[in-house]
C-alpha cells in the first residue's frame, strides 16, 4: 500500500448508480425487456465515456436534492469504481447483444451476473470490478497505477480510517 | 399478468432468494467468529446484553445515524445493556478477528455472551430494540 493522493468520492452516488442496474436489470428480466437490458449498457457506457456514475444525475437532481440518499463521502480512488462500470458496461453490451440475437440463456446470465456483482457491491460494500483492477495494478498493468487506499483490503469499501 | 411475466418473477425471486442465502450463510459466518472471540473484548462477561459496535471516525452514516441510534437504545435501557464502542483504525486486530468488512458494523451478545445478531451497515434503533427484544432472558 504506497501513500498516494485519494480523492473524495461520493460512495452514495454510486450505490444509488448500482440500485438502478439492479432494479432496471431485474425489471428487464421480469418483462423479457432486451431494449431495457440495452438501455442499462447504454447509460454504463456513457457513465464510463464520462467518467461518472451512469445514473449520477437520477442522484444527484433527484435523490440528493429530496434527500431520499444522503452523500456518504470517503477517501478514495476512483479510478478503480470506473474500471467496474466499464466492465458492467462489457457484461451488459455483452448480454444484450446476446439477448438481441436470441441466445436468451446466455443474455440473461450476463445480466444477472452484472446484477450479483452490483448487488454484492450495493449491499456487501465489495466491488468486484475494483478488486480485478486492483489486482491488475499489483501485475503493473499500464493504466493501472492505483493501490487500495492504506489499510482497506482490495474492492472494499473503505472505511477512511482503514481496518 | 401472463403466465411467463409470472413464470419470470418466480425465477427473479429464486435468484434474488439464493442471493440472501448467501447473505444469510456470511452472516451466521460471522456469528459463529463473533462467538469464539467474544473473550478478545471481555476478561469476565458483564452478565447483561451487549451492543459491539464497530466504528472509525470518519464514517459518515456511523456519525449522524448509527451512533444516534445506539445513544437512544442505550438512553433506553439504561444499565441493562452494555455497549462496546471499537473504533477499527485503533484497533485493526479486534476488527480483524471479528471479520468487520465494513462499518459500521454491529454485533448484539446476549447476557451470556453469544453473540446472536450481526448488522452490517446503518441499523435502526427500532431494529436494535426488535433484535434485543429476542433474547428470553431479556426483559425490556
Amino acid at each position: 500500500m504506497s501513500s498516494q493522493t485519494l480523492q473524495k468520492v461520493d460512495h452514495a452516488a454510486l450505490k444509488a448508480n448500482q440500485l438502478f442496474i439492479i432494479s432496471l436489470n431485474i425489471l428487464a428480466f421480469i418483462f423479457d425487456q432486451p431494449w431495457l437490458a440495452a438501455f442499462v449498457a447504454l447509460v454504463m457506457g456513457l457513465g464510463s465515456a464520462f467518467k461518472v456514475p451512469g445514473f449520477l444525475p437520477i442522484y444527484k437532481n433527484i435523490l440528493k436534492p429530496r434527500g431520499w440518499m444522503k452523500p456518504d463521502i470517503l477517501d478514495d480512488n476512483p479510478e478503480p469504481h470506473r474500471f467496474a462500470q466499464f466492465l458492467g458496461f462489457i457484461f451488459m453490451t455483452a448480454g444484450s447483444t446476446a439477448l438481441f440475437l436470441g441466445s436468451a440463456v446466455l443474455g440473461w446470465t450476463l445480466v444477472w451476473i452484472v446484477v450479483a456483482l452490483a448487488s454484492l457491491n450495493a449491499f456487501g460494500g465489495f466491488c468486484v470490478g475494483c478488486a480485478v483492477y486492483y489486482w491488475l495494478a499489483r501485475l503493473n498493468l499500464p493504466g493501472f497505477g492505483k493501490q487500495p487506499p492504506s489499510g482497506t483490503f482490495p474492492g472494499m469499501k473503505p472505511k477512511a480510517g482503514s481496518v | 399478468m401472463s403466465n411467463e411475466i409470472l413464470l419470470r418473477s418466480i425465477f427473479a425471486l429464486a435468484i434474488i432468494g439464493a442471493g440472501l442465502f448467501a447473505y444469510w450463510l456470511v452472516n451466521q459466518r460471522l456469528l459463529v467468529k463473533a462467538r469464539s472471540n467474544v473473550f478478545t473484548l471481555f476478561s469476565k462477561l458483564p452478565n447483561k446484553p451487549v451492543i459491539v459496535y464497530f466504528t472509525t471516525p470518519d464514517c459518515a452514516p456511523c456519525k449522524t445515524v448509527q451512533r444516534p441510534a445506539i445513544n437512544r437504545v442505550s438512553q433506553l435501557l439504561g444499565e441493562k445493556l452494555e455497549i462496546v464502542e471499537i473504533d477499527a483504525t485503533q484497533r485493526p486486530d479486534l476488527a480483524k478477528i471479528w471479520g468487520v468488512m465494513s462499518v459500521p458494523t454491529t454485533f448484539l451478545l446476549d447476557a451470556r455472551g453469544e453473540a446472536r445478531f450481526v448488522n452490517n451497515g446503518v441499523t435502526r434503533a427500532e431494529k436494535l430494540m426488535e433484535q434485543l427484544d429476542t433474547f428470553s432472558d431479556f426483559v425490556i
